[in-house]
């Protein structure tokens, strides 16, 4: 569906896309997942033509994408990371206005849009303004603007920003839902909980590159870290400092404030190894937590980086 | 026809705002309109009520009576010193003449003033007393030639008031036409209202992300500017044709049989193209509404107070007239006095008021130019 090859971009002397490669299959929620500054809207900017790329190539439905490619434009639907609506329609002439620029059939056009007024659950705002909307409204509205054409891909820039949990869940379950119409998603976020939810794929950016494409799965194994063990509120000496980073499948540990945090290989009884060593030796402890390796631990690990830096 | 209906839909959405501009504007073209009708009226004598108390009762004070009865109202009036006063008072008179016993011998041959009362400040006393010095000169001098005082009176009676002969260079006997004041506050009307409504616009459609989703959408930018200039272009043919049709309504047939009312029209339809490439350059460069506020009011207004829209132009200074030149109103209105001073637009004339309506065309022309390069400065 997207083939994007050696994608180079730079604002002056700042490389923002270096070199970057992805491939987006039919049917896909593609996840770019990415710190702030990733570049992870400017490959989408270059994906739409909005901008002008330094080098590579981006096909997209096998044709390469051009600023003038409308018959490829034709089938993109957009979601933007800024709320992008006119304040001075409601709710029902935006929806009608965006999928105007897709869709002729004034007929058609309305049935769309009733479509996808219902499908975000904007029913009862139909003739409300932007500015009268809360935040999640808001962004419900944005999606709407960007799906009512039923577009063949969509591609999704961070929509769930600044949005409450109730809002944020049902637009990720809309993202679902128009996946499973056979809508192709391209979904872009800084949230890995979100990526982690939702994307059949995700490829994972940093400095403009996609350090790492695969699906979840594959992604937490590629890393060493198999379980994240943390002990709240124990008191350790050096001797059992050292004797704990010599557990086996032990790889990484740090203590700090009376935190324990001990990185595991992927192998079992490793929390009942560390609780057990700390019972022989009579030493007290608080809260335990056993984590499974998340996609920060993923960028973590390849980056030396939070996903969240 | 996205573009053109988002347009259309934020224009209606301002519509209030509209019609609230063409209230205004009606109820300021009436207003200064009657004034105007009360001021602006041709030449005419104008004829004060003279008191006189005659003591004389000569030949030469009777000639001096009717001489002021000319173009005066005169009352003869009794050497009462109160009712003298309760008549100036109640404005029965305005000027009272007290011609004394002798008066020949006083004041025509001698050197003795009239006894005048007046009601202080008032131009009709100024207007009296000069006719009074203008007998006292004529007379003096009949005298000095050696007249007698039978001869000075027929020689008085025989003198014609002076008159004045106009001459009707323009064809409208020097009457501006009612419609031609509605003429000349339109452009606060044009810049204030597509200030206003190509600001919202264009406002809106720059605003966050949209340009962004516009120019990823399946319709060419270049269809939707072309989009966007034809709903801006129905806007203002509409806005025009609202004020065309009100002077068809308001003044009908004077209009029309003019014989200047396609130079009328033609001069605002291009004020209306450089106003609307105007409020396309304003609403490309503001951000805020506030901002647009302030820049639209301070373009309209101060445009049509120094171009000569409020103010006439010939209360204007040399100066403010020179600097005006470097606005468009300025030519507008130049042109609108040309058609309201001269009945047939020929030869020189012509040819002023067709340089007046290119040099708007140049200024419109200008504000594109201007309008195209900050889009394009903004877009890269």
């Amino acid at each position: 569906m997207v083939k994007i090859e050696n994608l180079v971009k730079r604002y002056g002397s700042l490389l923002a896309l270096d070199h970057f490669n992805i491939e987006v299959k039919e049917g896909e929620i593609f996840g770019l997942l990415g710190p702030n500054g990733s570049g992870k809207t400017t490959a989408i900017n270059c994906i739409l033509s909005l901008l002008k790329f330094d080098r590579g190539s981006i096909r997209i439905m096998g044709e390469e994408m051009t600023p003038d490619n409308y018959r490829v434009k034709r089938e993109i639907g957009i979601v933007m990371q800024d709320v992008a609506v006119f304040e001075e329609l409601n709710v029902w002439d935006n929806i009608d206005c965006f999928c105007g620029l897709y869709v002729k059939d004034k007929k058609k056009r309305r049935e769309l849009v009733e479509e996808a007024i219902r499908f975000v659950g904007l029913e009862d705002y139909r003739k409300s303004y932007p500015k009268k909307l809360s935040g999640g409204l808001l962004r419900r509205l944005n999606i709407a603007c960007g799906i009512a054409h039923k577009p063949k891909l969509i591609i999704m820039d961070e929509p769930t920003v600044a949005v409450d949990p109730q809002s944020r869940n049902r637009i990720l379950e809309g993202i679902c839902e128009l996946n499973r119409q056979g809508s192709t998603i391209i979904y872009t976020s800084h949230y890995m909980e979100e990526v982690e939810q939702i994307c059949t794929r995700i490829a994972i950016m940093d400095h403009g590159r996609s350090i790492a494409v695969g699906t979840k799965e594959q992604l937490k194994s590629m890393i060493k870290t198999g379980e994240t063990v943390t002990i709240e509120a124990v008191v350790l000496g050096e001797e059992a400092l050292s004797d704990i980073r010599e557990l086996p499948h032990v790889f990484d540990m740090t203590y700090s404030g009376q935190t324990l945090t001990v990185r595991c290989t992927g192998a079992q009884h490793n929390l009942v190894r560390i609780l057990n060593y700390l019972q022989n030796k009579e030493i007290p402890f608080g809260r335990v937590f056993s984590e499974l390796p998340t996609l920060n631990d993923v960028f973590l690990e390849i980056t030396g980086k939070q996903l969240r830096d | 026809m996205a573009v053109f209906k988002a347009y259309l839909k934020i224009t209606k959405k301002n519509g209030w705002m509209i019609l609230m501009y063409l209230a205004i504007f009606f109820s300021l073209t009436v207003m200064f309109q009657s004034f105007a009708g009360e001021t602006e009226q041709g030449y005419s004598a104008q004829s004060v009520p003279v008191g006189v108390i005659d003591e004389d009762g000569g030949i030469m004070a009777q000639s001096l009576i009717d001489y002021i009865g000319r173009t005066n109202e005169v009352k003869h009036l009794s050497d009462d010193e109160e009712a003298l006063q309760e008549d100036l008072f109640y404005r029965n008179v305005d000027y009272i003449v007290r011609i004394p016993e002798d008066f020949t011998k006083k004041c025509i041959l001698g050197d003795e003033n009239l006894k005048v009362t007046t009601v202080p400040g008032t131009y009709s006393g100024y207007y009296v007393e000069q006719q009074i010095t203008n007998f006292m000169r004529f007379v003096r001098s009949y005298a000095g030639a050696g007249f007698t005082e039978q001869e000075m009176a027929d020689a008085m009676s025989e003198r014609d008031s002076a008159e004045i002969t106009l001459v009707d260079i323009s064809g409208n006997a020097g009457i501006a036409p009612a419609y031609s004041y509605f003429y000349r506050y339109l452009p606060y009307l044009f810049l204030s209202v597509l200030g206003y409504v190509m600001g919202y616009i264009l406002m809106g459609v720059r605003r966050g992300s949209l340009p962004g989703r516009m120019r990823a959408s399946a319709v060419p930018i270049r269809r939707q500017n072309m989009e966007g200039l034809t709903a801006s272009g129905l806007i203002a043919a509409g806005l025009w044709g609202v004020c065309t049709g009100a002077v068809f309504f308001m003044y009908g047939a004077d209009f029309l049989n003019s014989g200047r009312a396609h130079w009328y029209l033609l001069n605002s339809f291009v004020m209306l193209l450089m106003a609307l490439s105007l409020a396309h350059l304003i609403g490309t460069l503001v951000k805020t509404s506030n901002a647009l506020s302030g820049t639209v009011n301070v373009v309209s207004l101060g445009m049509c107070f120094l171009c000569g829209a409020f103010v006439q132009m010939d209360y204007l200074s040399p100066g403010v007239r020179k600097a005006a030149q470097f606005l468009p109103i300025y030519w507008y209105e130049s042109v609108n006095e040309m058609l309201t001073e001269y009945s047939a637009i020929a030869g020189d004339v012509l040819t002023q008021a067709l340089g007046g309506i290119g040099i708007q065309l140049v200024f419109a022309a200008a504000f594109v130019c201007v309008t195209l390069v900050v889009s394009r400065e903004r877009r890269a």
